[in-house]
């Protein structure tokens, strides 16, 4: 201890600026250097790599190698170690440091820590695919008492409309909110701005299309709101809503009274699932442009599924409603399955050296992970439409088989489509929808097939076509995916 | 401020094209740099140059602390200046602003750092593509211990011109293969200064690779004509100031309160779980743009002639350095301590603190003089709750109870200060701590650890003790309280020091002075 500067530590000497001329390069460091010639031979910067022989300052180098728990990595380095925490200035700590320094030293090995993914964010991707799963055995089931109560064409119109619209809100939710960790509070945050604009430009123009327009502005809410419930983790009271209002209608209740509900109550706990998560967040949601583009992708993938004719929404039973149900889960596990991504490519990286950053692997975790998804999604959308076709006889569904191959490529396309947005891939995801849907629509002209749902599969595998190879030459390379397509968006 | 006479000048089909995106004009009346006479006539509008455009890091407006404070305090005082703040912070967060910019200031939209922002684009221009990726150019740039700040700033430059090129040029499997294949000689450089460099991974590959895609997009921002450009901190916030200087030729001041290398290496060397290569890429990035900072610079105003030293042994221009001290309104009358044996701390909860060592002090302290009781004013620094909670659980394990307390934060630093006996501060780093002349400014006398400037200021009117000393700092406590003569007279010392060397009237002066040079072209 001392008054004024001068602890023993060589501070007066160091506080008067002798030693500041700079380096004539501007390049190194210009603390005194206390009759080391640099140039001598021997020398550091000369090749040789070994260090001055003259005595060190046992004190310094305790200090440096105590805090830092191994030798300083550079002259920096030490002179700060020295200046925190041995109480001298910066040019004699920084002359101090040069010595200290083992040029011939091996370098240290990196292993970079991987944190693994929140479980709580897997756990709620299961529950959105039992949701998911009820959602569609209950539309399934709504199909014969709207049919019988009012009309054939009330339900297949409604389905039309509503479903390409919800999809494509829930694409656009994940993206701006929920598929962050703080979504739920963003979307709090700007819950009324987004009720809004809903109620201004979905809702109400639908609610005023006569017959099956307000059927359609129900079934949007219901269905976007199930995304919301389950991000929430109230997937299981969502569902059970949904039995209830299927037990309603099948029971005779009046059709609009039933669904009306059945929206009151979804949009209920919506309001309640949000606001019961609006705790102050400085989080910001993702941007309006990724979320349109996203929107616009769903929608895209939702006008596929409702654009071919030969898919009789409510008209014929419940056939589509069911058919659809193994790609759905299909699709589902293969996407569940991609979020080990974000796990399994930076720890297949961990390790892997420089000149392996780059390399083209089959092996690697991108593309197993890719590959893993795809056969999760055909193997589970196979086997579950055999299960389906073989149940057709007993639960008076569909055996076309055409059906199911068409909702599989629409399956398979919506996975691909998906990650090429999370891959910020936008205009490719956007080409191969639209090339999808122009596909489809040209289908009728150019072929007089009446198999169903061959426009469908025939758009879906173009878009599939176009979206595989891009994907698979950058999947390839593990490296590259983290560094250009992961970590810069 | 002096607003000189901007010619107003028909713009260019090229002027119109390109730089389309500058608002206004700059009318300095520096001589451009080479290269830059064309790139001047661009800049000159019809609108007239707002004066200077102070450039801040992850401080000021959006954060408190000293330099949020020095910042607010500049452009409050120097209010015949128009000051336009460009602040940098870490996107993914809504900001929320600390301090009221007076009249004289107008805040513009901050950059953004790791947002999921994409880059403005501009109509594009044919330009002679390089070489070497632009990944490639920044790295050879930055990350070795010399790198290239000539061809640093004109990749720099490229960004600003380019901005709808950055995102491809990263995304390319070219870009991302060039880059790894400069990584591997620039690990591979020798020089003396320096071992080996670690290993690196393809993920903190892949990080490097993103965080100059953020050097880039930070380079991609358009900054306003003005006069001077003052940066805060030669890191991040000096890249905008970088590409502007190198495009129109405008001054450069630089101040700096923490020398930002010494910084960056205090936090990778505190950082226990940061590996290797992670632990290499912080200070050599920041090396780097330290280098090119100080290249750059017009003048750099350090705070405190220790962080002159460290920036002389960085290889800055001894000609460019001129000290300016902070300063603060001192009170135009002594007051009288309590004599309560209280001793007052002030800062953040941060490991710069060494608020662990303090804790040591105090029971120390408290076991030799058990009536002395310690209050720590200030809150947890942003990101170092955990160091917080540590410091929380050292507080029950050494059993100090109401001996030590941990208070939070305050809004009368003054009465706080008032309220003590002396002031401790055990930091294991220190520019020019403002709690030091919030001290003298209450005739206050201070134990504080010997670093930074903490000496300089304390020359006479305090006890200086090495920093982690527990032992040395307890007894300079002791002294004080034990001794209420001689703490009087060190903080009467204190208070005469301050009015003649630490006033906020000399520390204006000196910005008022050395701006006016600078803008003017006079000698400063």
């Amino acid at each position: 201890m001392s008054q004024t500067p001068t602890n023993g530590y060589g501070h007066g000497a160091s506080s008067n600026g002798h030693g500041h001329a700079a380096s004539p390069n501007g390049h190194g460091l210009s603390a005194p250097t206390n009759g080391y010639d640099r140039t001598a031979p021997g020398s550091p910067g000369t090749g040789e790599h070994t260090r001055l022989d003259r005595p060190l300052d046992p004190y310094a180098e305790a200090i440096v190698e105590a805090r830092l728990g191994r030798p300083a990595r550079d002259v920096l380095e030490a002179t700060v170690a020295l200046e925190a925490w041995g109480g001298k200035f910066a040019l004699p700590a920084m002359s101090a440091a040069r010595d200290l320094i083992n040029l011939d030293s091996p370098p240290l090995q990196s292993r970079t820590k991987v944190e693994p993914t929140e479980e709580r964010e897997q756990e709620s991707v299961v529950a959105e695919g039992i949701t998911l799963v009820l959602l569609i055995l209950s539309v399934a089931a709504w199909a014969t008492p709207i049919r019988e109560q009012l009309g054939p064409g009330v339900l297949s119109h409604a389905i039309r409309v509503a479903l390409p619209i919800a999809v494509a809100l829930q694409w656009a939710l994940r993206s701006r909110y929920l598929s962050r960790r703080a979504g739920l509070q963003c979307l709090a945050r700007d819950s009324l701005v987004c009720a809004g604009l809903v109620i201004a430009l979905i809702e109400v123009p639908l609610a005023l299309i006569p017959n099956w327009g307000p059927v359609a502005a129900m079934m949007v809410p219901v269905w976007v709101g199930g995304t919301i419930l389950t991000r929430r983790g109230w997937g299981l009271m969502y569902a059970a809503v949904l039995v209830v209002g299927t037990v309603a209608l099948d029971s005779g209740q009046p059709a609009y009274l039933a669904l009306g509900a059945l929206t009151a109550i979804t949009l209920l706990m919506c309001l309640m699932a949000v606001r019961t998560r609006s705790q102050p967040t400085d989080e910001r949601a993702g941007t309006v442009r990724r979320a349109l583009l996203a929107a616009i992708l769903g929608g895209c993938v939702g006008v596929l599924l409702v654009a071919d004719p030969t898919l009789g929404w409510g008209v014929h039973g419940i056939h589509p409603a069911v058919a659809l149900l193994p790609s759905v889960i299909g699709s589902f596990w293969g996407g569940y399955y991609l979020w080990n991504f974000y796990d399994e490519i930076p720890r297949g990286l961990r390790d892997v050296p420089l000149g392996g950053a780059s390399r083209a692997a089959f092996g690697d975790p991108a593309m197993s992970i890719f590959v893993g998804a795809i056969l999760r999604l055909v193997g589970a959308t196979v086997v579950l439409s055999a299960l389906v076709i073989a149940a057709g006889g007993w639960t008076h569904g569909t055996d076309a088989l055409s059906l199911f191959v068409a909702f599989g490529c629409v399956g398979l396309l919506s996975l691909l489509i998906g990650m090429l947005e999370s891959f910020a891939l936008q205009r490719a995801a956007l080409i191969a929808a639209v090339m999808a849907l122009a596909v489809e629509f040209a289908w009728p002209h150019l072929s007089h097939s009446h198999v169903p749902g061959a426009g469908l599969a025939v758009g879906a595998a173009v878009g599939v076509l176009l979206t595989l190879p891009s994907l698979m030459n950058r999947l390839v390379r593990s490296g590259r995916v983290l560094a250009t397509m992961l970590w810069i968006q | 401020m002096k607003t000189t006479n901007a010619q107003t000048q028909s713009l260019s089909p090229e002027t119109r094209n390109g730089m389309a995106r500058l608002r206004g004009a700059t009318d300095c009346d520096q001589t451009p740099p080479a290269g830059a006479a064309q790139r001047q006539g661009v800049a000159r509008s019809r609108k007239r140059a707002p004066g200077v455009l102070m450039i801040t890091e992850g401080t000021y407006p959006y954060a408190t602390g000293g330099v949020s404070s020095w910042c607010d305090v500049l452009i409050s005082g120097l209010e015949e200046t128009q000051w336009e703040i460009l602040p940098i912070t870490a996107g993914g967060r809504r900001m929320r602003q600390r301090f009221t910019l007076p009249a004289n200031a107008r805040l513009l939209r901050p950059i953004e750092l790791w947002s999921e922002n994409r880059p403005r684009r501009r109509m594009p221009r044919i330009h002679v593509r390089s070489d070497v990726s632009l990944p490639t150019r920044l790295l050879r740039g930055l990350m070795p211990w010399t790198g290239d700040h000539q061809d640093l700033a004109d990749a720099l430059v490229g960004c600003r011109e380019r901005p709808q090129m950055i995102r491809p040029e990263f995304r390319s499997r070219d870009s991302w293969e060039a880059f790894l294949r400069a990584l591997d000689e620039v690990l591979g450089e020798k020089h003396a200064d320096s071992a080996p460099a670690p290993t690196f991974d393809a993920i903190e590959a892949a990080r490097l690779y993103q965080t100059l895609y953020w050097v880039a997009r930070t380079a991609a921002v358009p900054t306003p004509p003005c006069e001077l450009l003052h940066v805060t901190a030669a890191g991040w916030a000096a890249i905008p100031a970088l590409v502007h200087k190198a495009l129109y030729g405008t001054p450069l001041l630089l101040t700096e309160h923490g020398v930002y290398v010494r910084e960056a290496y205090l936090a990778s060397v505190r950082e226990a779980a940061m590996t290797p290569g992670q632990g290499h890429i912080s200070p050599r990035l920041a090396l780097g743009l330290t280098r090119a900072t100080y290249a750059a610079a017009d003048v750099i105003a350090p705070v405190t002639e220790a962080n002159a030293a460290w920036e002389r042994g960085l290889g800055a221009d001894p000609a460019k350095i001129r000290v300016i001290p902070n300063g603060i309104h001192p009170p135009t009358e002594r007051s009288d301590p309590p004599n309560a044996r209280k001793v007052i701390a002030m800062g953040r909860v941060d490991p710069l603190k060494d608020v662990q060592t303090m804790m040591l002090v105090a029971e120390e302290v408290t076991r030799r003089m058990p009536d002395a009781r310690f209050e720590y004013w200030g809150p947890a620094t942003p990101g170092q709750e955990t160091y917080a909670l540590a410091c929380t659980r050292m507080h029950e394990e050494l059993g100090l109870g109401d001996r030590f307390r941990f208070m939070g934060r305050t809004d009368d630093p003054h009465g706080v200060i008032r309220s003590g006996d002396l002031v401790l501060m055990t930091s294991i780093s220190e520019a020019m701590p403002m709690a030091l002349l919030e001290a003298m400014a209450q005739s206050r006398p201070a134990v504080a650890t010997s670093v930074g400037g903490v000496p300089a200021v304390l020359r006479g009117c305090g006890i200086i003790a090495p920093p982690g000393d527990v032992h040395a700092l307890a007894t300079g406590v002791v002294t004080l309280l034990g001794n209420p003569a001689l703490a009087a007279t060190l903080g009467r010392r204190g208070f005469d020091r301050l009015h003649r060397r630490y006033t906020l009237d000399r520390c204006l002066a000196g910005y008022r002075d050395l701006i006016r040079g600078l803008v003017t072209g006079a000698p400063v």
